[in-house]
């Protein structure tokens, strides 16, 4: 890296254990509990690009040993930067390649299928997504929400996100279909995160 | 341990990476006694101090093969100078050991010798003799093996003295 590159670091966690750790505990909550949108604590200093919580949650997960893909908008930004100075995870220019995907709002999101999978034997294999949207609602009362039903879930629950592809809930079916493999998702905006794990199904509200 | 980089083509490399390579030598009195303003004040750390284990890879007669020659514990820093802006140079350091106070003060002066202002100044204060103590070091180690130093040519003409004394 060389000076141009430093110039617009900022710093990592405050406190990098205690830091890695309230955003890890905090995602597997949001894994445990599909569909609610949970508080990140952000207790870092964060890039000028992407979303706060987006970039505090890979903060915290990424490390040296995984690879990771970024979407056009960030991929040349001060995020890129900052994530692969803290963490030193390697850049892959193939979203297909990557452990973990990073997609900033606005950006075309790569087809789910076309990620990694993992296998059968090794379905822990497959990529994590960290998709960046408008805003997310757990109460949803006016139509247009997804219905979200599975492990972790009680019954059902609704969920509302602005800001994903038309197709994602017809993508996501067919990632649901492909368990044990297929991809997991985090969704991001600025201060809350939602997660939905593979075995989620997801229903619009035409179909429920 | 840094023979090639001091002696081949060392023109080639920018300013920065010829006192990055000093600063890495340094011993820490000396980055202290030239840095004494910045020595109680916490910088604003990017990475603080942290030791490693970086593979040394070697080449024999610096040409041949490369293959790993062993393991050196290694501390590295990156930081910005309190009260410095959020774009302000970054300094960082690497040295070896686990001495983290060197580290921190040898970011301390990459970051200053990033500012034209202060490069002079700190050019006179701290790489002259860090450069002069270097040589020393280098001079009493290369005297150290002189001692032992053993001249092979002159072994073989005494044999060959030998030989002719028998001979007539």
């Amino acid at each position: 890296m060389n000076t141009e590159v430093l110039q617009n670091l900022v710093a990592g966690f405050d406190h990098e254990a205690y830091g890695s750790q309230a955003v890890f505990r905090t995602a597997l909550n949001a894994l445990s509990h599909p569909g609610r949108a949970l508080d990140l604590p952000l207790n870092t200093a964060l890039p000028r690009q992407g979303h706060a919580a987006a970039a505090a949650l890979l903060l915290g997960l990424v490390d040296s040993d995984t690879a990771l893909w970024l979407s056009p908008g960030l991929a040349s930004s001060d995020a890129a930067t900052w994530l692969r100075f803290h963490t030193g995870c390697t850049w892959v220019s193939d979203p297909s390649e990557a452990h973990f995907i990073w997609v900033a709002q606005g950006d075309a999101l790569p087809e789910l299928q076309s990620l990694r999978q993992g296998t059968d034997a090794y379905p822990d294999q497959s990529a994590t997504c960290v998709i960046e949207v408008q805003s997310l609602h757990s109460e949803v009362t006016e139509t247009g929400g997804w219905t979200l039903q599975g492990p972790g879930i009680l019954g059902q629950c609704k969920l509302q996100v602005q800001g994903l592809p038309a197709d994602f809930s017809k993508q996501w079916a067919r990632n649901h279909a492909s368990f044990p493999c297929g991809v997991d998702v985090f969704l991001a905006t600025a201060a809350h995160i939602v997660g939905l794990p593979r075995t989620t199904r997801l229903f619009t509200s035409e179909e429920a | 341990m840094f023979q090639a980089y001091d002696h081949a083509e060392s023109s080639s490399k920018t300013e920065r990476q010829k006192w990055m390579a000093l600063l890495a030598r340094a011993p820490q009195p000396m980055l202290d006694l030239a840095l004494t303003a910045h020595a109680e004040v916490q910088p604003q750390w990017l990475r603080r101090p942290e030791t490693g284990l970086m593979m040394v890879q070697g080449r024999a007669g610096g040409t041949g093969e490369r293959f790993n020659l062993g393991e050196v514990t290694v501390t590295r820093c990156a930081l910005r100078l309190a009260q410095a802006a959020d774009d302000a140079p970054v300094g960082v350091a690497y040295v070896l050991g686990r001495n983290h106070r060197q580290a921190h003060m040898a970011a301390v002066a990459d970051a200053l010798l990033q500012d034209p202002a202060q490069r002079a100044d700190l050019e006179v204060t701290l790489l002259a003799p860090v450069r002069r103590h270097l040589l020393h070091q280098q001079a009493q180690r290369h005297a150290r093996a002189q001692t032992t130093k053993v001249d092979f040519l002159t072994v073989a003409r005494e044999a060959g003295d030998g030989e002719e004394g028998e001979t007539s």
